[in-house]
C-alpha cells in the first residue's frame, strides 16, 4: 500500500516541467507539411519528455512536459531546429505557397 | 519510353549530398559538400548537423540545375534511413519530407551500407561480388546470397576507417581532404614496419586494441626518435589492410565467389586495392574498386538503390519515413536482385530451349 501511495504522488510530480510553442503561417497547407514533418519522429525518450502537436487555423501548436528541465530543453531545441529546416525548405521550393 | 529519374540524399556522416541518377545508372548530378574540423579533432554530431542544414538547400538547386530537370520530372525522393549518426541523418529525412509533400512525390528510405555496395556494382559493373564495406563507420564482409545481403564478417568494435581517422588525429595530420587521404600520402614514405597487434578472431576483425596500442607506443617512439611519423602510418595501414584482406579471402573461400568490390570511403585507398588486387588475383578473381568519386558518401548511390528499390514496387509512407542510428545491412529484402537472379536463370532456360 505504501508503495502504491508514492507512486501515485510520483505520477502527480512527475511532469512538472511544461512549455508551448505555437507557430502562425500564412497558409494551411504549410502548416500542415511542417506538421506532418515533425510528426514523424517521436520522442526518444517517452518516459521523460512528452510532446503534443496540433494544427488549426493556419497555426502549429505543440506542447511539451516534462521530469526534468534538461530534457524539456532539448526536446524544444531539438524541434525548433527541425521546423526552421522544414520551414526554410517550403520557402525555398514552396513555389509561392504562402509561409 | 520515359527514363525513371531519383532525386537522392546523403546526410549519415559528415558529408551532405544530393544526387540525380537514372534507372540505368547514369548520374545526372551529385553535388556534396564535407564537413571539415580542425587537425586534431572529429566530427561531433550537433555540430555535423547544422553543416548539413546550412548546405542541404542550396546543394538540392545545384542538382536540379546541374541535371537541368524540374520537380516534375523526378519519380522518387530517396534518402538515407540508416546507419549514421541521428542528427545529421535527420536533416535529409525532414528536407525530404517536405518536398514530397510539396512535389506530390513518393519517398523511398534506403540503407546507406545497400547504396554502397549497388553503386559500386553499376560502376565497375562487378556482377555478384564478395564486398568489402569499408568506411568511417563501417567495416563489413558482405556477400549476397537468397535474396539479401548477407554479412560474413566485421568489426567488433570500431570501423577501420576511424581506426585511420583517429589515428590521424594523433599526429594532429589534416582532415582536408580526409584524415585517411593524408595518412596514405605520408605511409609512402614509411620505411621501418613496427609490428602491431594483428586482430582477427574467426571472420571478425577489431580495431580498439590497436588503435590503444598506437597511440599508447607512437608518442613514446617518436619523443626518442625510434620511428617516424610515416613509419607508423606505413606500419598502421599495412596491419589492418592485411586483417581486411584476409577475412575478404576467407568470405571468397566460403560461399565460392571468385571476384571482390570494395566500397565506402576506406575503399579509395591505393594501398588497400593493391593488396586486394594481388590476393584475388592469387585466386583467379578480379578486383572492382572506384574513386573518391563513388567510393565516398555521395547523393546519387542513395538515389540510384532508392530508384531500384522503387522500380520494383517498394517506397515508404510519409508517416514511415524516420531515420535510425542502427540498420543492419541484412534487414533490407533487396528486391531488385531476387528479380535479377530469376531473369539469369530465365535467361539459361530461354537458351537451352
Amino acid at each position: 500500500m505504501a508503495a502504491a501511495a508514492s507512486d501515485m504522488a510520483d505520477a502527480q510530480t512527475q511532469w512538472e516541467f511544461s512549455c508551448d510553442l505555437e507557430v502562425d503561417f500564412e497558409s494551411e497547407e504549410s502548416a500542415s507539411i511542417v506538421y506532418a514533418t515533425l510528426a514523424v519522429d517521436k520522442e526518444l525518450q517517452p518516459d521523460k519528455v512528452k510532446r503534443q502537436m496540433s494544427v488549426s487555423n493556419c497555426k502549429l501548436s505543440v506542447h511539451f512536459e516534462a521530469v526534468e528541465a534538461r530534457f524539456l530543453r532539448a526536446s524544444y531545441s531539438a524541434l525548433l531546429d527541425a521546423l526552421t529546416l522544414a520551414t526554410k525548405t517550403i520557402e525555398e521550393f514552396g513555389n509561392g505557397l504562402e509561409l | 519510353m520515359k527514363k525513371m529519374i531519383a532525386l537522392g540524399f546523403e546526410g549519415s556522416a559528415n558529408k551532405i549530398g544530393v544526387g540525380v541518377v537514372t534507372l540505368d545508372g547514369t548520374i545526372l548530378s551529385n553535388p556534396r559538400h564535407t564537413y571539415i574540423t580542425p587537425p586534431g579533432q572529429g566530427f561531433l554530431p550537433r555540430e555535423t548537423a547544422q553543416h548539413h542544414f546550412q548546405h542541404i538547400l542550396p546543394l538540392v538547386k545545384s542538382a536540379l540545375e546541374t541535371a537541368q530537370i524540374t520537380p516534375k520530372e523526378i519519380d522518387c525522393l530517396c534518402y538515407t534511413k540508416g546507419p549514421g549518426m541521428g542528427a545529421p541523418l535527420q536533416v535529409a529525412a525532414i528536407v525530404v519530407r517536405v518536398l514530397s509533400q510539396l512535389w506530390k512525390k513518393p519517398i523511398v528510405a534506403v540503407n546507406h551500407c545497400i547504396a554502397h555496395i549497388e553503386m559500386g556494382r553499376v560502376v565497375t559493373g562487378a556482377d555478384d561480388p564478395v564486398v568489402l564495406y569499408v568506411s568511417g563507420g563501417n567495416t563489413q564482409v558482405i556477400a549476397y546470397s537468397e535474396g539479401r545481403y548477407r554479412i560474413f564478417g566485421e568489426t567488433i568494435d570500431i570501423a577501420v576507417g576511424n581506426c585511420l581517422d583517429r589515428f590521424a588525429r594523433v599526429l594532429t595530420l589534416s582532415n582536408d581532404p580526409a584524415p585517411g587521404y593524408n595518412i596514405e600520402q605520408l605511409a609512402k614514405k614509411g620505411e621501418q614496419f613496427i609490428d602491431l597487434p594483428y586482430v582477427v578472431k574467426g571472420m571478425d576483425v577489431s580495431f580498439s586494441g590497436i588503435l590503444s596500442y598506437i597511440e599508447a607506443t607512437a608518442v613514446e617512439k617518436l619523443k626518442n626518435n625510434e620511428c617516424t611519423p610515416a613509419d607508423l602510418c606505413y606500419s598502421l595501414q599495412e596491419n589492418v589492410f592485411a586483417m581486411l584482406v584476409e577475412i575478404t579471402e576467407r568470405a571468397m573461400a566460403h560461399c565460392d565467389k571468385k571476384d571482390v568490390l570494395i566500397v565506402g570511403g576506406v575503399g579509395c585507398n591505393e594501398r588497400l586495392q593493391e593488396m586486394m588486387r594481388t590476393m584475388c588475383s592469387e585466386r583467379g578473381g578480379r578486383l572492382f574498386a572506384t574513386d573518391d568519386r563513388y567510393c565516398i558518401d555521395n547523393g546519387a548511390m542513395i538515389a540510384y538503390t532508392g530508384l531500384l528499390a522503387f522500380a520494383n514496387g517498394t517506397s515508404t509512407p510519409l508517416e514511415e519515413s524516420t531515420f535510425t542510428q542502427r540498420f543492419r545491412t541484412d534487414d533490407v529484402e533487396a528486391v531488385w536482385r531476387i528479380k535479377e537472379e530469376s531473369e539469369k536463370v530465365n535467361g539459361l532456360k530461354n537458351e537451352s530451349t
